[in-house]
């Protein structure tokens, strides 16, 4: 009986035990580090590793995926045309995949058919919004193409010096300066205008991206850097035209767009001059000359750019390579100890989404941390765009760098692509991020091919 | 019976075996280099088929032109079997293979001054260079263009066109052969000192990755698009009546991808590789090439009218081409397992 007695409070004591248990998560070493994008992580280290659709799609979200691939590679032609019709008339380029070419980076040269450089414009003070202060007759932006018979509003020139430096132990790089000039003024610009050149980025993971919460993002920001590690992290609080409300920046290389319908509408409007129910109006609409006399207005169908906006939300995201490699391993010890990781940090949940469970609940690693920060005055485009300072960019996720060179080669990196290599993007950091520069500067050799290789695994 | 069970005596050798360094050499010196060489050669004979025809403007040299534009037509396509390396590092692909045409912008650009000059070419939008807008002066609306019909600028502006794209296609050519990108040499010394290769298994990726893109991008793009939108504009090679032979050809690159062959002659190939270790993906590989080109021959109309009188065949025909994108999600399977570093 006794026995029985201890027998019943030991279970007893256990029901009490694993009732008060909260369930929780892993250890970080139980996770495998190779899924950058949780469950929607593509293992192909090829030319097309950013091309791939989410796993697990139904079959109309497959269809819809496949039909938002066909706008994203469609060429847009002059009006009226009985297909894609409305390009420009002013205009970057004629479709997505012209800049983002393989749904990667683009090339850093400005007027060509295969450019993916462009440039922002602007007058100094804010919009209604506050927003970048447009130049009349120009917008935000310079599109440097026109259709026949219109004027490229600019033609963007791009110098580049070059400067060479050396590591502590003696080798030498080198990086290339470039300055940025504007000809051929379609119109004339009275007062002093602010530029700033973006490239196109990859296209990939942004749906996991878009579904982070944004209280994950807010927590990892020290707008007055109160933990006084030189490192402060803000967020960018922008206008959602389609919302008609300030949300928090997500994308853009400023964080100067909340969402990705926004950020596909947008493109399509500054980039490919084609209007749709988030942009209604041409970029050229105060310029009478400029027009193209077509009230064709919206020019691409909502269904064709809800399609295009949910191609860019499920493309998954590269694997990480060669992640048991010793020297792998030692370049992310050193990736954590020049303090990297603080800006591009590695882990994030996105948010638990019963309506689209291949975006819910993802355990990512993007190597970002949603937030903008200063880049120091060498990386400055000096032109404010929503709460992001002159100074200030958003720290790029590294997730699929590695893979640049595979899917866009030669590769190009940091917001202009003035950088060649890895390295040479490493050593155009500045301001916050000045430590961590000056730690890679000291490093050996032996230390630097190791970050470069652990880079070259994401 | 006991012949059934012996061995090829070359096959017991272990140095008769084809290695992967020998596919490697292969691929480049039997398929690649000959396969541009040939694009060359037959973008050249366009555009002196070009030439001759703006000296004499008659229906015989504009069939002749015709004909020169469907032969160069068929090694572009097949290279698309292999669509990776210097036709996308380059761009050379959208720049001369885009559609459809922006017919408003070419009869602008035909209406102005613009001298229409090899160097004017240059500057265009890609939906004003390359195959398909000399496609449309060649051939017209429907394939029915007749000499007549062709003014001095037309003329003016094909010649250069054919220039532009013998051009493209000379740098496509040389950048696998020739430094400094010498594409050929990056993929030989795949895990052996390419910078592009890290592995062999990289190159080996990338070959296969290449034959399910192009079953992906013929069945899944090229019939797909003006299918589900019954528009024969979308349809690839429209004015020439050509979409089927283009697609047909891109299924015949694979195969030669496959077979290491390129006009007549034959290398160390994937087949070489996979039959010596797994027959029977091997054969079902091949048998599945056969089955998809012969499906795309029951389309016996143009394919723009095919997407409304024959949806069942094409449904079939992309149904094949998809059976061969599985097999080769197996092919992919046998890279990683038995291709060695």
């Amino acid at each position: 009986m006794r026995k029985f007695f201890i027998l019943v409070s030991v279970f007893g004591f256990m029901l009490l035990l694993s009732q008060c248990r909260k369930p929780e998560p892993f250890d970080e070493a139980q996770y495998d580090e190779r899924m950058s994008g949780g469950t929607q992580t593509s293992f192909d280290g090829t030319a097309r590793a950013f091309t791939h659709e989410f796993e697990g799609l139904g079959e109309y979200d497959s269809y819809l995926h496949a039909v938002g691939d066909a706008g994203f590679e469609a060429g847009f032609l002059t009006a009226p045309a009985t297909r894609n019709s409305g390009l420009g008339p002013a205009f970057n380029n004629v479709s997505c995949v012209s800049c983002h070419h393989g749904d990667g980076i683009g090339v850093p040269t400005a007027g060509e058919s295969q450019s993916s450089l462009l440039m922002r414009i602007s007058f100094p003070g804010v919009d209604e919004h506050g927003g970048a202060m447009p130049v009349p007759g120009y917008g935000t932006q310079i599109q440097d193409k026109a259709i026949f018979g219109k004027l490229p509003e600019a033609k963007v020139n791009i110098n580049y010096t070059y400067q060479q430096h050396s590591f502590a132990d003696g080798e030498t790089y080198e990086l290339r300066v470039p300055t940025y000039t504007l000809t051929e003024l379609d119109t004339q610009i009275n007062g002093n205008y602010m530029l700033s050149p973006r490239l196109a980025p990859p296209v990939f993971g942004l749906g996991l991206l878009e579904s982070i919460p944004e209280e994950q993002i807010v927590a990892l920001a020290d707008v007055n850097d109160a933990n006084h590690d030189g490192i402060s992290g803000k967020p960018n609080y922008v206008w959602n035209p389609y919302k008609g409300r300030k949300e928090i920046g997500r994308f853009g290389l400023k964080l100067n767009t909340a969402s990705i319908l926004v950020q596909v509408a947008a493109a399509f409007n500054n980039d490919i001059g084609i209007t749709s129910y988030v942009f209604k109006h041409e970029t050229s609409q105060d310029q009478p000359h400029q027009s193209d006399g077509y009230a064709d207005d919206p020019e691409i169908s909502d269904s064709i750019l809800n399609a295009v906006s949910f191609y860019m939300q499920t493309l998954q995201v590269p694997a990480r390579r060669n992640v048991t490699d010793p020297q792998v391993i030692h370049g992310k010890q050193i990736f954590k100890d020049a303090k990297c990781a603080s800006c591009h940090n590695t882990n994030f949940t996105t948010a638990v989404n019963m309506a689209f469970p291949a975006l819910s609940n993802q355990r990512i690693h993007p190597y970002t941390d949603m937030l903008l920060h200063d880049m120091g005055q060498g990386l400055a485009d000096n032109r404010p765009d929503f709460d992001a300072d002159g100074n200030e960019w958003r720290t790029t996720p590294l997730w699929g760098v590695g893979l640049f060179e595979a899917v866009n080669y030669p590769a190009y990196y940091l917001h202009d692509g003035r950088a060649r290599t890895l390295i040479e993007a490493i050593m155009w950091h500045g301001g916050e991020a000045q430590q961590s520069k000056e730690y890679v500067e000291d490093l050996s050799k032996e230390d630097r091919d190791a970050l470069i290789k652990f880079l070259r695994s994401l | 019976m006991v012949s059934g069970c012996k061995k090829k005596s070359d096959d017991s050798s272990p140095t008769s075996e084809v290695t992967e360094q020998q596919v490697l050499d292969d691929f480049t010196n039997v398929l690649v280099n000959p396969n541009y060489a040939d694009l060359q050669a037959k973008a050249n004979a366009l555009n002196q088929a070009i030439v001759v025809l703006s000296g004499t403007t008659t229906n015989t040299n504009l069939y002749a032109a015709q004909v020169a534009w469907r032969a160069v037509r068929v090694p572009w396509e097949q290279s698309e079997g292999f669509l990776f390396g210097p036709v996308e590092d380059f761009n050379y692909d959208p720049s001369t293979d885009s559609w459809p045409v922006n017919t408003v912008e070419l009869d602008s650009l035909l209406a102005s001054t613009n001298p229409l000059t090899e160097a004017d070419i240059e500057l265009l939008q890609d939906a004003l260079k390359g195959y398909h807008p000399i496609e449309y002066l060649l051939f017209g609306v429907g394939g029915t263009r007749d000499a007549s019909e062709l003014g001095a600028r037309e003329l003016q502006y094909i010649v250069s066109l054919s220039a532009n794209l013998d051009s493209v296609v000379n740098h496509l050519k040389n950048d696998w052969t020739s430094p400094p990108v010498n594409y050929a040499n990056e993929l030989r010394t795949a895990g052996h000192g390419s910078t592009r290769f890290t592995t062999r298994k990289d190159a080996f990726r990338t070959i296969v990755d290449a034959m399910e893109h192009i079953c992906n991008e013929v069945a899944n793009a090229k019939m797909q698009d003006p299918l589900i939108e019954h528009d024969s504009e979308k349809v690839e090679s429209q004015y020439a009546h050509n979409a089927t032979i283009d697609f047909t050809n891109n299924i015949v690159g694979l195969q030669n991808v496959y077979f290491c062959r390129y006009a007549g002659h034959t290398g160390n190939s994937l087949h070489d590789l996979v039959s010596a270790k797994n027959a029977s993906l091997d054969n079902a590989i091949q048998a599945q090439i056969e089955v998809a080109i012969a499906s795309l021959q029951n389309l016996d109309v143009n394919y723009g009218l095919a997407i409304f009188t024959q949806q069942g065949q094409i449904i079939t025909s992309q149904q094949q081409i998809n059976l061969l994108h599985d097999n080769l999600d197996l092919l992919k399977q046998f890279v990683e397992q038995y291709i060695n570093d």
